[in-house]
């Protein structure tokens, strides 16, 4: 199956001009290799705008104003046809190939226009719907792209079920502001917010960012996806102006197709357990007692002797959790109007006892022509979505991390209740995990709307010129509700808080519209003049209140319950206006010229009001088009160049310079302390040049695209510790740039390719450097980025990668390691034997990186590091893997009825090999969350699973 | 075709010259500049309220730091620095970008802005009497000179700066004499001001006695008292001690207090522990627990473990029982420690009798009965720091008064494991770029 990829160029050729001057009619069918015909293929006659496309049966008529003429066949995920007619031919058969490398396939490129892939300047990365989720299911989006995309780094922060993922495009971008990519769907900003629950003031973790929290793009079901291009550089992603700075991610959901309605139903069992276990330390006696004393020797032989020498980390991590996700999808419609159909339920249960987490997700995606001239869609999807995450990462004193309180809970203490269902306090630590897993909650619930809704009006079309106009608007809406409690019981609570309830009511609106306008010029000689000219607006509004008490009514869940409460709220709102011009010109697919510039103003600015300008310009020169290259080997050829800039504007509430509020005793109090803002604060920019190849071998049987990437980011906004004595913690400064300099290859094969054995095999391989290239102040620390230059932290210094790690040396400040990965390469196969069984699965190696293994330092404090790992020097490791990511086997059967058109079965797995040295539970890791330059620092994160399914599908 | 191209463009340009954006105004705090700019009293109450509460917070952390280093408790948590970097550990040295120094640090220095921001308050307002600015100013500087004077004793020889009204310009850091030249100058002018001021404020009820104008002074010349006994000039200290609320017959208790609550927004004890958890307590050094004499009533301040903790080849038998529950307040200055500086500045000024006088009140409070041995300067220096050592347990005291009497040091301090070793001073933090 083919998807239809709704594209605005394809588009405009729907619409058949009916003031031709008909000298003859052509008429005729289209189909594909099996003779199966293809409904919607664009046919247009060529130096013209005359165009149509076939019907339910593949048919088509069309009208030729005189003479010979020759006839444009194109379809998505097909190679292009020419087919010769005139008034003595007027009836043909036209097949059509399908395209291997996706040539043909339109790349969204601009806000609302796209281009050929085969035309495009940039290496933009896509993952089709069916690379993203048919291989095995997925938990979230942004986890399926894992090494599926070249200079696409994802680290998961956090292994509980419902996500919490960073990902970063090109490197770092930005030091405090915002390095996650923009992500745009249909066309709707929204958020991907990692919302903190407040668990912090229970367990004394230093920020919301150690919080473990998930992303909001875990309420995405990946199944409605239809493709995702990633724009990850300026030279890309210019024409999105201040947001684009991290990236954009542009995803694209499915669309019905004019036809017989199809049903889809399909279902996945599976579990999940934990990758692997670090292990605990085995001691006997005589190590018991040289560790901690005589005293506890004679417990350590007590629980001996009583057969209660515990496993914790079994005990806490080892659960195996069920897995569900079911999804019905329904699809069709008319010549008219179509629809797209989902609605989804998953269930998924962590790997320790009471996390879990459950979505349910219901999409209606519209298409209707309310005449040949008006097109509009709308596209709706209603989430609600529950995550029981639980408590892991870093704390104080809290004893509710798991990690934290095993890495100095004994196995030979008993922790279980006893039979009046009371729980021991632990003796080695401020909390009982035995306890915390089933009484203390850390909760959240989404109920999420996000819409979108466009119209395309094709104003004017001529024989060589067309002119539409293009508006979407789109809002994305989001409660989310979190939910923490810990019980007055609780070690650490008792005494002081005495119970802790924390409730967030968080609301996010997003929305945002644009209206372009669009002309195409065609002229003689094949030169295509495509102008655009448009505007946006965006609108964010959030509203988080956290609500906190203590002091609880013994048993009671009620924030009301409490004797001592505490409200937080925190209202930031933001709101962009841009405009874009842009001017492509294409010279009979020989040669593509782009220029364009977006100039946008922010509220996030000093100047509200001010215009900043980004422009772009690319070239891409097909050169195996030209007519003096006739070698058959090198299919394709070409030469590509993309510069551009973008922009990122200062996290909410830089401008200002405000004063905290305190308490004493009731009477409230203002207080300095906090931020100095800047009124005059301009955005970073970022300036990238991208230049490269791509070739296609053998009818593109072989492809391989190169491109190397140079990346200034300059002015980086920066918080800057300033002289405590002020009684202020930083102030803003912009005298910071940063290079990002790559490699990126992919390479498609098909090796083998019979009627019984077809393997398509891709292979992505990246690596960038990045380089502090001017810095005003002396070398720092940032802050929150660590826990300081004592156990090793991030410094940010000229001269040296921005990845880098430096730790407390006698001498000073000393490098220590570099989270930046040497390379990474991902590996993709797709493997159809016979008709009937599909094989795919992906590989991922990463080489290099380091990561910051600050749960060894506490199990070493602890003493349960595993005595194999005790020699290790120092607390960074390399972070080398080697990770079967994706594997998945399928059988269709054999068709045997008419109402089930195909059943297919097949069984798959997540993470079922990896080979690493790094010692503790998962190479990828953060622990603090995806912002900022927080990955590659480990503080007892919740493990990574590894999942298996079983699958069934039905199609009617 | 043209026109057509025209008319969009001109559409696109009024939608651009229509959206304008607002200037922004921060939607969750005040500005600063609206408590420096023509503030009413109310506005000004507001930073008196500030600093009085955050004169609080972090009071933990200078407690465990300075007390670990005056081997008179440990702090036995998560945090491995606690009792490797403080204690000296293997050659361990003193970070100078590290919670034990900075959470204290920056938060004197945010009580010392609030101060800051209520002198150009004040002088920026046609709001206020010459009373009320006097009062503010009283308020302001006492407590701006309490703040400096703590941080300064952590980092001694080092210095502090002492001129820090302008953020962007801040004034150097001046030695530990000029330094106290500038706090002593903040107390007289702020006594001086109190005598004529109004409050127009309302302190809290840990200021009980201290929340008029003469009340507050009364406060004001207490914290002289102890600013010339840790600048060694022993010779003003009685003055000050007249002016105060010094009392030998009075309730020792007597003082103000950082109090606190479980309303919105307060904060709890942050030295307060609940007994015999685990996983985070202050323990107190055996040196101290050896040392107690029998019968010194003052063990109520040790709670004896039921199991012993160690941790890091450290261990004790005692946890800090100082205060009895979460919401306990905190002394800032009582009369237990005004009689204590008078018999230090009596000893040091050769007024023997009058020390072993002030020495018996305490004694006898805490069943020791009357001093009985040697009135020698050496003997009753003695007796001195054991008084201070168990009447000010706990209380960011001890590492001053050791390294006062040239004890801070490993010959009299013992010590726990080898290689560890006993510092006398904090460094300058990282951030004042010295």
């Amino acid at each position: 199956m083919k998807y239809f990829t709704k594209s605005c160029l394809l588009l405009a050729m729907l619409f058949i001009s009916a003031a031709a001057m008909a000298q003859y009619t052509v008429s005729g069918v289209v189909q594909n290799e099996n003779g199966e015909p293809l409904i919607g293929v664009s046919i247009i006659v060529k130096g013209t705008t005359t165009g149509t496309v076939t019907d339910f049966n593949g048919n088509f008529n069309i009208n030729v104003s005189s003479g010979p003429a020759t006839l444009l066949f194109s379809y998505t995920g097909f190679k292009p046809e020419e087919a010769e007619v005139s008034s003595s031919k007027t009836d043909i058969s036209v097949t059509l190939e399908e395209d291997i490398a996706n040539l043909e396939e339109i790349v969204v490129t601009g806000l609302a226009t796209g281009i050929k892939r085969s035309n495009l300047a940039n290496a933009v990365a896509t993952v089709s719907g069916k690379e993203l989720t048919e291989v095995t299911t997925q938990q979230t989006v942004d986890g399926a792209l894992y090494g599926k995309l070249p200079g696409v780094n994802i680290v998961q922060s956090n292994g509980a079920p419902g996500g919490g993922i960073a990902m970063r495009l090109r490197g770092v971008s930005s030091l405090n502001g915002n390095n996650q990519p923009l992500f745009i769907i249909d066309g709707v900003y929204i958020t991907n917010a990692e919302i903190p629950s407040g668990q912090r003031f229970a367990s004394g973790a230093n920020s919301g960012t150690e919080e473990g929290a998930s992303n909001r793009l875990a309420d995405l079901n990946p199944e409605d996806i239809e493709s995702i291009e990633v724009l990850k550089g300026a030279s890309a992603a210019a024409i999105y102006g201040t947001r684009a700075n991290a990236g954009v991610v542009i995803i694209t959901t499915k669309q019905g197709s004019a036809g017989r309605t199809k049903v889809s139903f399909e279902q996945d069992l599976g579990l999940n357990t934990i990758q692997n276990y670090v292990g605990r330390r085995q001691y006997t006696a005589a190590e018991v007692e040289e560790a901690f004393g005589a005293d506890e020797r004679a417990k350590f032989e007590a629980a001996q002797a009583a057969g209660k020498i515990f496993n914790y980390e079994e005990e806490i991590y080892g659960n195996t959790g069920f897995i569900s996700d079911s999804r019905l999808s329904i699809s069709g419609g008319n010549d008219k109007t179509t629809f797209y159909f989902n609605t989804s339920y998953r269930d998924e249960e962590g790997i320790i006892e009471n996390t879990g987490f459950d979505r349910f997700s219901i999409r209606l995606n519209v298409d209707h022509k309310v005449s040949d001239k008006i097109k509009v869609g709308v596209n709706t999807n209603y989430i609600n979505s529950f995550a029981a995450r639980s408590f892991t990462g870093n704390e104080n004193e809290g004893g509710l991390s798991y990690g934290y309180t095993l890495a100095f809970t004994r196995d030979w203490v008993d922790l279980f209740p006893n039979e009046q269902g009371v729980y021991p306090f632990n003796p080695n630590y401020a909390g009982n995990p035995i306890f915390v897993r089933d009484q203390a909650r850390n909760d959240e619930r989404n109920n999420r709307l996000i819409s979108g809704t466009n119209i395309e009006y094709n104003v004017f079309q001529s024989d060589n010129v067309v002119f539409k106009l293009v508006g979407n608007a789109g809002l994305d809406f989001l409660l989310n509700e979190t939910s923490v409690y810990v019980p007055e019981t609780h070690q650490s609570q008792v005494g002081t808080n005495n119970g802790f309830i924390g409730e967030g009511r968080n609301k996010l609106l997003n929305y945002n519209y644009q209206a372009f306008g669009i002309l195409d010029y065609f002229s003689a000689g094949n030169l295509n003049l495509n102008t655009q000219v448009g505007v946006t607006y965006l609108n964010f509004d959030r509203n988080f209140i956290l609500n906190r008490a203590t002091q609880l009514v013994p048993g009671q869940i009620n924030l009301s319950q409490g004797g001592a409460q505490n409200i937080d709220q925190a209202i930031e709102t933001e709101e962009e206006f841009g405009m874009v011009v842009q001017e492509q010109a294409n010279w009979d697919d020989k040669v593509i010229a782009t220029v364009g510039v977006r100039f946008d103003k922010s509220s996030l600015n000093g100047d509200p009001n001010k215009f900043f300008a980004f422009p772009r310009a690319s070239l891409a020169l097909n050169v195996a088009n030209f007519d003096f290259w006739n070698s058959t080997a090198v299919n394709q050829f070409k030469l590509r160049v993309a510069y551009g800039q973008t922009g990122s504007s200062a996290t909410f509430g830089s401008l200002f310079s405000s004063l905290a509020s305190t308490n004493i005793n009731g009477q409230i109090g203002v207080s300095a302390g906090g931020n100095l803002g800047r009124t005059d604060l301009e955005p970073e920019t970022s300036e990238e040049i991208e230049f490269g190849t791509d070739l296609g071998f053998l009818g593109n049987k072989l492809n391989l695209g190169l491109t190397y990437y140079i990346r200034n980011v300059q002015n980086l906004l920066f918080l800057f510790d300033i002289p405590s004595s002020t009684g202020f913690n930083n102030e803003i400064r912009n005298d910071f740039d940063l290079q990002n300099r790559g490699l990126e290859v992919s390479l498609n094969i098909n090796p083998v390719s019979t009627q019984n054995f077809n393997w398509n095999s891709m292979v992505n391989f990246w690596f960038n450097r990045s380089e502090v290239t001017r810095l005003g102040v002396p070398p720092f620390v940032p802050s929150g980025v660590a826990f300081g230059l004592g156990l090793g932290t991030f410094y940010v210094e000229e001269g040296e990668p921005i990845t880098q790690l430096k730790g407390s040396d006698d001498e000073g400040p000393e490098t220590i390691g570099d989270v930046e990965p040497d390379f990474q390469l991902g590996w993709y196969n797709e493997i159809k034997i016979g008709k009937n069984i599909d094989f795919n699965f992906l590989a991922h190696w990463k080489q290099g990186g380091d990561v910051l293994n600050l749960s060894r330092l506490l199990t070493d404090i602890g003493g349960n590091t595993p005595r194999e790992y005790e020699n290790l020097e120092g607390f960074v490791e390399d972070a080398s893997y080697f990770r079967l990511r994706e594997v998945g086997l399928y059988y269709t059967l054999p068709k045997f009825s008419n109402t089930l058109q195909r059943l297919r079965l097949g069984v798959s797995g997540r993470n079922l090999l990896t080979l690493t040295d790094y010692s503790s539970y998962d190479p990828e890791t953060s622990t603090k969350g995806g912002t900022g330059l927080s990955t590659g620092i480990e503080v007892t994160p919740f493990p990574s699973s590894r999942q298996v399914y079983f699958h069934i599908g039905m199609q009617f | 075709m043209k026109n057509i191209t025209l008319f969009i463009l001109l559409g696109l340009m009024t939608a651009v010259s229509s959206c304008t954006i607002e200037d922004q105004v921060d939607p969750n705090g005040p500005s600063i500049t609206s408590v420096t700019n023509d503030a009413t009293t109310g506005e000004l109450d507001l930073l008196v309220y500030g600093a009085e509460s955050r004169l609080r917070n972090n009071r933990d952390s200078y407690i465990t730091s300075t007390g670990t280093i005056a081997r008179e408790l440990y702090l036995f948590d998560a945090d491995p620095r606690n009792t490797e970097d403080l204690l000296g550990k293997d050659g361990a040295q003193l970070d100078n970008n590290t919670f034990y120094l900075t959470a204290s640090y920056g938060n004197a220095f945010i009580v010392v802005r609030n101060c800051e921001l209520l002198l150009q308050g004040v002088a920026n307002t046609t709001a206020v009497t010459t009373a009320q600015r006097n009062g503010y100013e009283g308020f302001a500087k006492t407590i701006k000179a309490l703040m400096l004077m703590n941080e300064l004793m952590r980092l001694n020889d080092n210095g502090i700066r002492v001129d820090v009204a302008d953020p962007d310009n801040l004034g150097p850091f001046v030695s530990k004499e000029a330094a106290f030249d500038a706090i002593f100058g903040m107390l007289d002018e702020a006594y001086t001001q109190l005598q004529s001021a109004e409050f127009t404020f309302q302190l809290s009820s840990g200021f009980a006695g201290y929340d008029d104008p003469a009340g507050f002074a009364r406060f004001n010349r207490a914290v002289a008292a102890r600013a010339a006994i840790w600048s060694e000039r022993y010779g003003q200290a009685q003055g000050y001690l007249d002016n105060s609320f010094y009392d030998l017959n009075g309730d020792l208790q007597e003082g103000p207090e950082m109090i606190f609550s479980t309303a919105s927004g307060d904060i709890l004890n942050p030295v307060f522990r609940p007994l015999n958890q685990s996983g985070d307590q202050i323990i107190v050094h055996n040196f101290i627990i050896n040392n107690l004499k029998a019968g010194d009533t003052r063990i109520s301040k040790f709670n004896e473990r039921p199991n012993p903790t160690s941790q890091d080849g450290l261990n004790g038998t005692h946890e800090s029982a100082v205060y009895p529950s979460a919401t306990a307040p905190i002394s800032i200055i009582r009369n237990e420690e005004l009689i204590l500086i008078a018999a230090e500045a009596n000893m040091q000024t050769g007024k023997l009798d009058d020390a072993v006088t002030a020495l018996n009140v305490i004694r006898n409070a805490y069943g020791l009965g009357d001093y009985t041995g040697a009135v020698t300067e050496e003997a009753l220096t003695e007796e001195l720091l054991y008084h201070r050592a168990y009447s000010l347990f706990a209380e960011g005291h001890r590492m001053f008064d050791l390294r006062r009497y040239g004890l801070l040091n490993a010959d009299y301090l013992p010590i726990d494991r080898p290689g560890d070793q006993v510092f006398t001073q904090f460094p300058i933090p990282l951030n004042e770029n010295q």
